[in-house]
């Protein structure tokens, strides 16, 4: 465990000491700044015309028609820019040689890849946290609710996590941190899109597809919904994200 | 306190080090060497558990490195052939990160570094991030970093690779005065290091061990016969006639001649000197005597020699 947090602070500090760290969390406040500011615009102009034709501007809730979008959004966005936070992870110790400290020194794989997934969590965390405070100005001028806030930060956490997962996955099997970049970005993309090619599909292709879409998924969290089956989802292809790095490190090691 | 037997490594249909077999005492330092190529890397990597052999078996202070990898690693420092530092930490943080996953016990891991630190000569930067290191500081922390845990065995790649003379001679110093408590293998393809630093030397070329012994027995084995190089101003008189007649002399060669004077190489049985009775005779005929030393192999020729050619390393003569 002492391995473990020991790497993960390494990596968190790791991103904090060049300016990548802080080009992620300003970017990612950016674009969540954004689209909160269009549905926040979207919603009072809305609230306004229904206030028009004679209804309270509680009419609206502002869990369901801000809230929500916006917390669909953030999953693409972090879409976009998670791939930036991975693709360094395992690339830039492979080229610089530094991974020969990690798998010399007496740490398992298991305790290296975790060390990773925690640190990359950390920042990610921390980019939810600046989020979180776009959200508390809602609770200055309305009333939303506390439970599908929490779940959906929660959904996004664990979808952030299958794609930090990932992330490691595909870092570790390359030496050049772009290659490493891209080629999550494009898995990531695949890993949303599914469910489109689904909805052409046939009834049986179409839940099948939608249950692999990792986004799909996320659905349910934002509406306030915590059910276990998407727990179980997003856990199991963490898990199953972070073996298959744990394999893509020891076959590297067999083939040199 | 390190056992390498029969080890093999094969990468696809490359095989990197081939049936490789040798031991090093507690205390003594081994030298490993080998042009580049030669798999000397490669079994560093496999003694340190970066990577697993293909067959045979490494035993590092009584662990074996393939069944007991993390034991062997927490008796193990390694400085791979680039130091491997991050750029982004200072020096302090990152020997403390190093104290970290090496598993020493937090009250014991300030000392250490400090230690560390004060050995290999760095405290100086401790404060400067890697990445602005010279090379010669890079190459000292990477020694930090491998001494920090104080593991009885220390295995070091090429530790004076890329270092000014000055950085050289402080390098093998410190590397000499880590022996005695650490066992330690150094690789190298420069062979002053080897006879400096080393007591034994295996040689190692395209993934096989060419010979294992001391530098001085190496030098000595590989002496067969002894020569002597000559020089004299014979004027027109036969000189090589006359070595010939000399006891004890096999062969008679000559190198070349320059303002009267004639070089010869002249072989001899081994042990017996007749360089005063070469001298003599020189003398007696008259003729001028303008050089006379004998010619040992140097490690460097011993090196070229074992390393580029297939025959038996006694029946080497000297072109």
């Amino acid at each position: 465990m002492s391995n473990t947090l020991a790497i993960a602070g390494k990596e968190l500090r790791g991103y904090f000491a060049s300016p990548m760290g802080w080009v992620i969390l300003g970017l990612f406040a950016l674009l969540f700044g954004f689209f909160y500011y269009t549905f926040m615009d979207l919603f009072v102009r809305q609230s306004m015309q229904l206030s028009q034709f004679g209804q309270g501007p509680q009419a609206m809730n502002v869990n369901q028609y801000m809230i929500r979008p916006l917390l669909q959004n953030t999953s693409v966005i972090i879409l976009f820019v998670l791939p930036m936070i991975t693709m360094r992870t395992y690339a830039e110790e492979k080229r610089s040689g530094t991974i020969e400290l990690l798998l010399t020194s007496p740490v398992t794989d298991l305790q290296i890849i975790v060390g990773k997934f925690l640190g990359a969590m950390a920042l990610y965390t921390a980019m939810l946290l600046v989020t979180a405070v776009y959200m508390g100005l809602l609770y200055r001028f309305g009333d939303p609710e506390v439970g599908p806030i929490a779940s959906g930060y929660l959904g996004l956490l664990l979808l952030g996590g299958c794609f930090i997962a990932v992330g490691l996955l595909v870092s570790s099997m390359t030496k050049n941190q772009i290659v490493a970049g891209m080629a999550t970005f494009g898995t990531f993309l695949m890993l949303w899109v599914v469910s489109w090619i689904g909805d052409s599909a046939g009834p049986t292709m179409r839940t099948v597809l939608s249950y692999l879409s990792i986004t799909d998924h996320f659905d349910d969290f934002s509406k306030g919904i915590i059910d276990t089956k998407h727990i179980v989802y997003y856990l199991s292809f963490i898990t199953l994200g972070l073996f298959l790095t744990a394999k893509a490190v020891d076959s590297e090691r067999w083939r040199g | 306190m390190i056992e390498v037997n029969h080890l093999t490594k094969r990468f696809g249909r490359v095989t990197a080090v081939d049936d490789v077999t040798f031991r090093v005492e507690r205390g003594e330092i081994l030298g490993f060497l080998g042009p580049n190529g030669a798999g000397k890397t490669t079994t560093m990597r496999i003694l340190t558990g970066y990577m697993p052999a293909t067959d045979g078996t490494a035993v590092v202070a009584g662990f074996n490195v393939f069944e007991q990898p993390l034991d062997a690693k927490r008796r193990t420092g390694y400085l791979p052939e680039t130091p491997p530092l991050y750029p982004d930490m200072t020096v302090r943080e990152y020997l403390d990160f190093v104290a970290r996953i090496k598993g020493l016990p937090p009250a014991e891991r300030r000392p250490r570094v400090d230690t560390a630190m004060e050995r290999t000569r760095v405290a100086d930067v401790r404060d400067r991030h890697c990445g602005k290191l010279s090379k010669g500081y890079r190459q000292r922390v990477g020694l930090a970093q491998a001494i920090l845990h104080n593991p009885e065995v220390l295995i070091l790649d090429e530790p004076t690779a890329g270092l000014d003379p000055k950085q050289i001679i402080e390098t093998r110093e410190l590397i000499k005065g880590l022996a005695g408590d650490h066992t330690i293998i150094l690789s190298t393809h420069i062979l002053p290091e080897v006879s400096q630093t080393c007591q034994r030397v295996v040689i190692i070329n395209k993934g096989r061990v060419v010979a294992v012994d001391t530098p001085a027995n190496l030098t000595k084995r590989l002496r067969g016969s002894e020569m002597l190089y000559v020089e004299v101003d014979a004027g027109a008189a036969d000189a090589r006639a006359l070595f010939e007649r000399l006891p004890g002399v096999t062969r008679v060669g000559e190198t070349g001649r320059h303002d009267g004077a004639v070089g010869y190489e002249v072989e001899t049985v081994r042990g017996q000197d007749i360089r005063r009775d070469l001298a003599r005779a020189v003398v007696h005929e008259g003729w001028g005597l303008l050089e006379l030393r004998p010619t040992g192999m140097s490690l460097e020729e011993i090196f070229l020699q074992v390393t580029t050619s297939e025959e038996p390393v006694a029946e080497v003569s000297h072109e």
